[in-house]
């Protein structure tokens, strides 16, 4: 190829990445950076980690940490449970109903946190729908149960929305699987059972792992469900919405925020790395 | 049918009642004739789609909500339809690397973006304005695109525009007669998510609230907080109608396999 040609075609390469790079660098990564810096800063302007240290050796604000992880780990673990057997039937059984399949599962992802919290506050409030059934039409109960509020509400909700990306993610590793593995398992005598549990599983892991990080991410950051169904947890990101509305205390949002942020990259670390063993 | 296949297609059934049930009473409730959301519906009536057109707050921000959702759109696929034609083709380390970071902002958490930005943009003089939504919008609408366009183009041979070049057209002409109809379907889903990423946004659109920039759901968030009427189901089943018509359209057009790509 001749000089003037790679060169040109070097031209050509900035200039297609070059606008959303510098997009994202000042508009993305300028701010998480400024707003990290300022956790760091004293009122007068000299470098500190004194908001850490106080942060770190509470016992509350590490509780929050705890229980920001716990219950995403916990919503993780239960949408990944729930997501692997309908990925199963998506993937293995569904043949002609796969199209309808992943249109109900998409369908709800197409509708805003506002409704689907709105459905669950109708379903569960003390009028609604459930305790209507229970109290009226089979008579279960004599008073209706207050659903609103507890923290088993606001895991159904959190999995309610998060579930479908672990279908997807651990369907599109389940479609890889080569069906050759389980069928010569199944020739040489292994049961049905014991086919799923050595070979199928075992190579859907690195999916599960995958579908369980996104999960996890995005339980993380969300504060929304929480904010509207109660449930008394006291997360990151409904700290940081606190202090932004009622307390103020900016340098402390700030802080919350970048821990937040760390172990949002901590995943995003994670996930790299699994993808990689994938293309290997 | 053996009794396992049974027992995953109750699974599979019980947990589509699941995914389903919360947001099917929503539509139910938005026609009742009763002054707030319980069960049994005692009558029907269109009167709570009435109260969104007369609630002159849900009509100013649905008007800001669609003029945001389309520049951060058209924002994203200027910015982002470049970079995935490159980043799609390019092999080296380097590449992936760049596609990890245009993809990282979908990995951030969202009420932290919306946090940092309120501040980053004030300094540089957006304040909360409209301009400042139209920006973190593009940061959070900007991966879409760049993901389902590279899924796309990475699925169609070289040879295409190859053949093209070799018979004598401009790189120009190349990409508006070949490239871009190939890629279309990725445009589209790209654009399908971008638009309803960034009209559902509430993290981000809530730091940036003004009586001129509320956006819809800040919006709702607020009205849902002092009232519980059925206006807030309605305009939710309004919002759900249009959503299940772009991906019926999208999945015409396209196919739903493509669409999944995004998500």
């Amino acid at each position: 190829m001749p000089k003037t040609a790679h060169v040109s075609a070097r031209m050509r390469q900035a200039l297609l990445l070059a606008p959303s790079l510098i997009f994202l660098v000042v508009f993305f990564v300028m701010p998480l950076v400024d707003n990290s810096s300022r956790s760091f800063m004293t009122e007068d302007g000299s470098l500190t980690l004194a908001r850490y240290g106080s942060f770190l050796s509470d016992r509350f604000y590490l509780g929050i940490i705890v229980e920001t992880v716990v219950l995403s780990a916990a919503v993780t673990a239960i949408s990944v449970l729930i997501a692997y057997p309908v990925a199963y039937v998506l993937v293995r059984k569904a043949g002609r109903l796969s199209g309808p399949i992943i249109f109900l599962l998409i369908a709800p992802l197409l509708t805003s946190i506002i409704m689907r919290t709105y459905g669950w506050q109708v379903l569960f409030a003390r009028r609604g729908l459930v305790n209507q059934w229970l109290v009226t039409d089979l008579g279960i109960l004599d008073a209706p149960l207050r659903l609103l509020n507890t923290p088993g509400l606001a895991i159904a909700a959190l999995v309610h929305v998060l579930v479908p990306f672990a279908v997807l993610s651990i369907a599109s590793v389940l479609q890889g699987v080569d069906r050759r593995l389980e069928e010569g398992a199944l020739m040489l005598g292994a049961s049905r059972f014991r086919t799923f549990f050595e070979v199928t599983l075992p190579l859907t892991m690195d999916g599960i792992g995958t579908g369980a990080i996104l999960v996890f991410m995005i339980a993380n950051g969300s504060f929304v469900t929480l904010v509207l169904l109660g449930g008394g947890f006291q997360t990151l990101p409904l700290l940081i919405y606190q202090q932004f509305n009622t307390t103020r205390d900016f340098a402390l949002a700030s802080t919350m925020s970048t821990i937040l942020l760390v172990i949002a990259l901590a995943c995003l670390w994670l996930q790299l790395r699994l993808v990689r063993r994938q293309g290997a | 049918m053996r009794l396992t296949d049974i027992a995953l297609w109750i699974f599979t059934a019980a947990f589509f009642i699941f995914m389903i049930l919360p947001i099917a009473v929503v539509v139910v409730i938005s026609f009742t004739s009763a002054g707030y959301a319980s069960f049994p519906v005692p009558g029907w009536s269109f009167k709570w789609f009435a109260r969104i057109f007369e609630y002159q707050p849900f009509i100013d921000s649905l008007w800001v909500s669609l003029q945001l959702a389309v520049v951060a759109t058209v924002a994203s696929c200027l910015l982002g339809i470049p970079a995935a034609l490159h980043l799609s083709r390019a092999r080296s380390g380097w590449a992936t690397a760049i596609t990890t970071f245009l993809l990282s902002p979908l990995s951030m958490p969202m009420i932290v973006i919306g946090f940092a930005s309120l501040f980053f943009l004030s300094w540089l003089g957006f304040g909360i304005s409209f301009a400042a939504l139209c920006i973190v919008h593009t940061v959070i609408c900007l991966p879409y695109v760049i993901r389902t366009v590279t899924a796309v183009y990475r699925s169609v041979p070289p040879a295409y525009e190859e053949a093209a070049l070799i018979l004598g057209a401009s790189r120009l002409t190349t990409f508006r007669e070949v490239t871009l109809p190939l890629i279309r379907p990725g445009i589209a889903a790209g654009c399908l998510f971008s638009f309803l990423t960034s009209f559902d946004n509430l993290p981000v659109s809530y730091f940036f609230g003004s009586a001129q920039t509320n956006t819809l759901p800040v919006v709702m968030l607020a009205y849902m907080e002092h009232q519980f009427d059925p206006s807030i189901a309605a305009l939710s089943s309004l919002q759900l109608l249009l959503a299940v018509i772009a991906l019926v359209v999208a999945e015409r057009l396209y196919g739903i396999e493509k669409m999944t790509v995004a998500t």
